[in-house]
Order: structure tokens, then sequence, then C-alpha cells
């Protein structure tokens, strides 16, 4: 995971992003040398003297478009250099035209262009990564359905140090899975898609726990069963929820089970409005037939909404039913007090 | 008040299980009815007090083997009363906690009287709402017990499922959904019903001796258990089960421990009534 120390420490494994990255520096500092007052790379000092102060800089904030929700959100151009170093990208030996390429050698006596390209991630450094994310579902529906899927940015928000989904700046260095806080955002960046599959979760006995604040790894959050970069749909042979490895993927924590144990409904969609109508519609479509009928009957989530559905009926009826019978009982004996007092009252008069 | 005449109501045995059942089930509904309205701060914040994860968890399973014990003891006493000692009276008559047919007269005669048309009814030694409460206690106590166990053990519980079955009838699942709901109905019908059936009525305010202690005075014993305590007077019985009053100290002390519970009580079924509320707006 930790690409910038491999890049820069250990010359042997310089093949792969830290010869790009190196060949980068080195042209830019060429180019540096021959361009004096132009910003250089090698030096993050013209960027954070602006990008600190908030009268040195001519626009303070910029609305984004969210490519996958469509949601527009502020970011702000100041920069927290104290939070930036801690960052991922915050070390000595790293500098910000290394990702905004594009102001590499800008004349800055009048300020940069106000839009830059977006940051290409995969290209320089990290194509590791983004080779198993591109064998994911996510990509497949990209490239057949043309689809808007989350590329890297939209999950390690947090990384840019600009903004994360929790509108907090990121505190911590590099994403890692054991991380609470890291594990608790991705929840939400899932769940910012995959609403339904958030809801469903949350009803289940892990989700219901993580949604008390309890992230640590003992506890699985989406990328626990789902993958991280290869993230496949369960009808995939490979996927990690899928018939072939789903006995694999409970058992890192669940220790021996079996056959029977890997059949539980992890996303109940017993409060899922749609799932009822679905069920209603088939319900009408299959116009009595017994096979039809049993076939949706006898299916795990519709037995799990039959029993939630039943509860709520019990509930109803037991607080309606004693709910009345207190209240009743509880004003006759009033009634009664009052009366016997009324009675006390006209004897002693 | 306290120089009338008293009389025994429940033994130490019983006040014992009563006790036994408030200690477990305050532990199990604190911490388990955070998960239940996760959503909620309060939840949050009431989960991190016992612990949270997974501390609040091993508190629940101790709570719950109380809760076990005191099922045991329950049904050991029944066992040696009814199979031992060969006593009768447990399973029909008027000292039997199962429905009886004058229940349904009673029911009747109490509508009448919430209606006001008629007087309020007399009643003998179980009043049909505690016969309610007793059975929905046993019933409850069944079904989280069952469905508990399968969600300590899902593993070993899963074992023997067979697959064609697991596929159809997702057990995990079913228990959760069971338990979670269950626990609501039992929650909220302790702490609402039970509460203002007996400890909250008018005439108790704010809590029922009697369970404490285990006596009752004698005009206490006729407002509300007329029939019992006429037939007992005509038998002859009655004297036996006469005591001496309840010190005042003893008085403080029942109260210095109810009043608490009783108020978290109200406390958490406000919440979960708050939530309900919340979630229907």
């Amino acid at each position: 995971m930790d690409y910038k120390r491999e890049g820069s420490l250990t010359m042997g494994r310089l093949s792969g992003p830290g010869k790009y990255r190196l060949i980068a520096v080195f042209v830019s500092a060429v180019m540096a040398a021959l361009l004096p007052v132009a910003l250089f790379a090698g030096d993050n000092g013209p960027c954070i003297d602006c990008h600190t102060k908030t009268d040195k800089l001519k626009v303070q904030e910029k609305a984004k478009i969210d490519p996958v929700t469509g949601e527009i959100r502020v970011v702000s151009m100041l920069v927290d250099e104290a939070i930036f170093k801690t960052t991922a990208h915050g070390g000595s030996d790293f500098f910000c035209t290394d990702c905004h390429q594009d102001l590499d050698g800008a004349d800055l006596t009048e300020g940069h262009k106000p839009n830059l390209k977006p940051v290409d991630c995969i290209t320089f450094c990290h194509d590791d990564p983004a080779e198993e994310y591109l064998q994911s579902s996510h990509v497949k529906l990209m490239k057949e359905k043309n689809k808007d899927v989350p590329t890297c940015k939209d999950c390690h928000a947090g990384l840019t140090y600009h903004y994360t989904y929790l509108g907090e700046k990121s505190p911590m260095d590099v994403p890692r899975g054991t991380d609470p806080l890291h594990r608790k955002i991705t929840i939400d960046a899932c769940g910012s898609c995959h609403t339904d599959y958030l809801n469903s979760y949350r009803d289940n006995a892990h989700g219901q726990v993580t949604a008390l604040g309890h992230t640590t790894t003992d506890v699985p959050v989406c990328f626990d069963c789902h993958g991280k970069h290869t993230i496949l749909n369960s009808s995939e042979a490979e996927s990690k929820v899928g018939k072939e490895r789903i006995l694999e993927t409970c058992g890192k924590c669940h220790a021996n089970v079996g056959d029977s144990f890997v059949k539980h409904i992890e996303h109940p969609q017993i409060k899922n409005l749609n799932y009822y109508k679905t069920l209603l519609t088939a319900l009408k479509k299959s116009g009595g037939d017994p096979e039809a009928l049993k076939k949706i009957l006898l299916n795990p989530q519709t037995i799990l909404c039959i029993v939630f559905v039943m509860y709520v009926g019990i509930l109803a009826f037991t607080f309606s039913a004693f709910g009345v019978h207190s209240l009743l009982g509880w004003f006759a004996i009033v009634r009664d007090e009052r009366t016997r007092k009324g009675h006390a009252d006209e004897e002693h008069h | 008040m306290k120089n009338t005449t008293n009389y025994l109501r429940f033994g130490l045995f019983h006040r014992f299980s009563h006790f036994l059942i408030i200690i477990s089930f305050f532990g199990l509904v604190l911490t388990g009815m955070p998960l239940a309205f996760r959503s909620y701060g309060w939840a949050r914040w009431l989960y991190e007090m016992f612990g949270g994860y997974p501390t609040a968890g091993y508190i629940h399973r101790i709570c719950a083997l109380i809760t076990f014990f005191a099922a045991f003891l329950h049904f050991a006493f029944l066992f040696v009363c009814v199979s031992v000692k060969k006593q009768k009276g447990y399973f029909w008559g008027v000292d039997s906690l199962l429905i009886q047919p004058r229940d349904i007269f009673d029911i009747i005669a109490d509508i009448k009287w919430f209606m006001g048309i008629g007087k309020r009814p007399n009643f003998d030694r179980w009043i049909y709402w505690e016969k309610f409460e007793y059975l929905s206690l046993m019933w409850g106590t069944l079904v989280m017990a069952v469905t508990g166990i399968i969600l300590w053990f899902p593993a070993q519980i899963t074992k023997i499922v067979p697959v064609a079955v697991a596929s159809i009838i997702d057990v995990p699942s079913i228990a959760l959904i069971v338990h979670r709901y269950e626990a609501i109905l039992a929650a909220g019908f302790i702490f609402s019903i039970h509460f203002f059936h007996t400890h909250l009525l008018p005439e108790k305010m704010p809590v029922d001796e009697a369970i404490f202690t285990g006596k009752i005075t004698e005009a206490e014993f006729k407002h509300e258990r007329l029939i019992q305590f006429n037939r007992l007077e005509k038998q002859k019985d009655l004297e036996s089960f006469r005591v001496a009053p309840s010190s005042l100290f003893v008085s403080f002390l029942t109260r210095l421990f109810a009043v608490p519970i009783l108020i978290t009580g109200l406390i958490m079924v406000g919440l979960m009534f708050s939530a309900l509320l919340v979630w229907a707006i």
C-alpha cells in the first residue's frame, strides 16, 4: 500500500511507478532551472504561500459536481498545511505539482489558470491498485453500459486533503483497512450510492453494531466481504460473495462454519417498501397458480418479511389493546375516588 | 397505616424470583435496546455506557444466564409442588395462574366498570391481567431464550440445519428479527402496561410494595381481592397469612430500590416511543 516510501527508499523496486515519477521529477527540475520566475517542482513554497492565506487567494471556494451522485460540493481552495503534512501525500519528498501536473512551470505573476485538469492517480504512481480496480464490476458497468461509476477519488476523497465524505479533513496517513475511522468512512462512501444495501446492512447483526460507532476489524464493513479494489458482482465466479468463495469469506471471522451458515441473508429486505411492491406484483401475476405461489413464498427474503410484518401486527395490537385497558383502568380508579370523596364531603356538610 | 393488620401475599421464593427478573431484565434491555434503536444518539450513549462492543454483549449474555436461572428456579418450584408435594390447584381453580372460565366474566365486568355502567368488580387471588402478564412472561422468555441461543451460537446451530432447509429458512436472520421485535414488545409491555397496571396505579403510586415486602394491608386486600379475602375468612385460613407490618425502614429500602428502577424503565419506554414518533413523522 505504501507506494510513496517504496518509490523513494528502495532503488531495486524502482521498475514500476517509481521510475516514471523519478523521470517526472527530473524533467521538472530541469524545467525549473530554465524558468526561474515560474513555479517549479521540488518546492511547495509558492503554492503554500497563497493557498494558506485568504487575502492572497483570488478564488477561495469552488463548486465540484460529483460525477456519480451529481451532488454539488463546495470545496475550499485553502490548504491547512499541518493537516496536509499528515496525509499520504504530505511527505517532504512530495510536491503539489506531482499531482497537479498542468501547473508544472506555470507563470505565477498573474496567478495560475482557474480550472485544472483532474488529477491522474494511475499513470505515474498507483498502477497496481488500478489494475485490480479495472477488473471490478464497477468498471465493467462503465465499459458495457456507460454508467458513471466511482473512480479513485470518489472513495479515497480523504487523501486529497481538500475534503472527505464526512466533510472533515482526514487525519490519517494512508487509508488502511484496519483503521476504524477509514472503515467507518467507507460504509458511508459505499452507502452514498448503494442506499438500499446500506439500509439492509444496518438491519442485520453486523450493521447494527457498526451503526453504534464500533468499526474496528472484529465487525465487518462493506469491503471486508465485498473486497476493496476488485469488487465483483456475486454472480461472477471470482466474487468474494459468490457461491465459490462465500465459505472462505465468512470463514475469515466465523471459524468452522458449514454450508448452511453461508445461506444467511446479510441484506434483509424487511424494511424495503420496493421489495413489498415487487412481492405484490409477483403475487398478482401468479394468478393463484400453486407452483408460482410456492416459488414466491419459499424465498428466504419473503419469509423474513412475513415474520417482520407479523411482529409489527403483534406490537400494534398488544400496545393498542393493553394501552387502552391501562388508561381506562386508571381513569376508572380516579373517577371512583372522586365520587367517594364527593360522598364524604356531602356527609361532612 | 403501618399499624393495620397485614397479610402475606408473596412468599420469599416469589419475591426473590421477581428480584432476579428485575436485575436480569434491566441488564438485558439496557444493553440490547441500543442495537434495536441504533440510529439514535441516546442508543449510542447507552451502549457506550455499558462498555460498547463487545463488553455490552457479554453483560447481555450474563443477564441472559440469570434469566435462564430464574426460569429454571420457577419450573423446579412448580415441579416440586406438583409432582413431589402433590399439591393441587396449580392448573385449575382459584389459585391457578392459567386462564379460567371466570376470567371472561371478570373482563366483561371490568369493561362495564370502565364505561361507568357497573361497579368495580371484585377479584379472586389472581386478576385476569395479572394472568396475561404471567403467561406473556413465560411465552416471552421462551421465545427470547430460543432466539437468543441461536444468535449466540449461529455457527453451531446452522450445522444441524440441512442446506436445503437453510436456503429457504434462514434461521439466524429469523432469530434476529424475532429477538429484536419480541424484545421491543417485552420491554415496552413491562415499562408501560405492567408499570401502569401495578406500581403506578393512582392508589399505589409510586410502587406496589407487595412484591418486595410480600405484605399487603387488610384494606388493600379487601379492596383488590375481596373474593379471596372472604373465601379465606370463611375457610378460617385468613389467620395463617397474617404477618407483622413491615417497618418504615424496609418500606424506605423498597422505595429506594424500586423508584430509580421504575424511572429508568419509564425513560426507556419514553425514548422508544419517541423513536416511533420520529419514524412515523
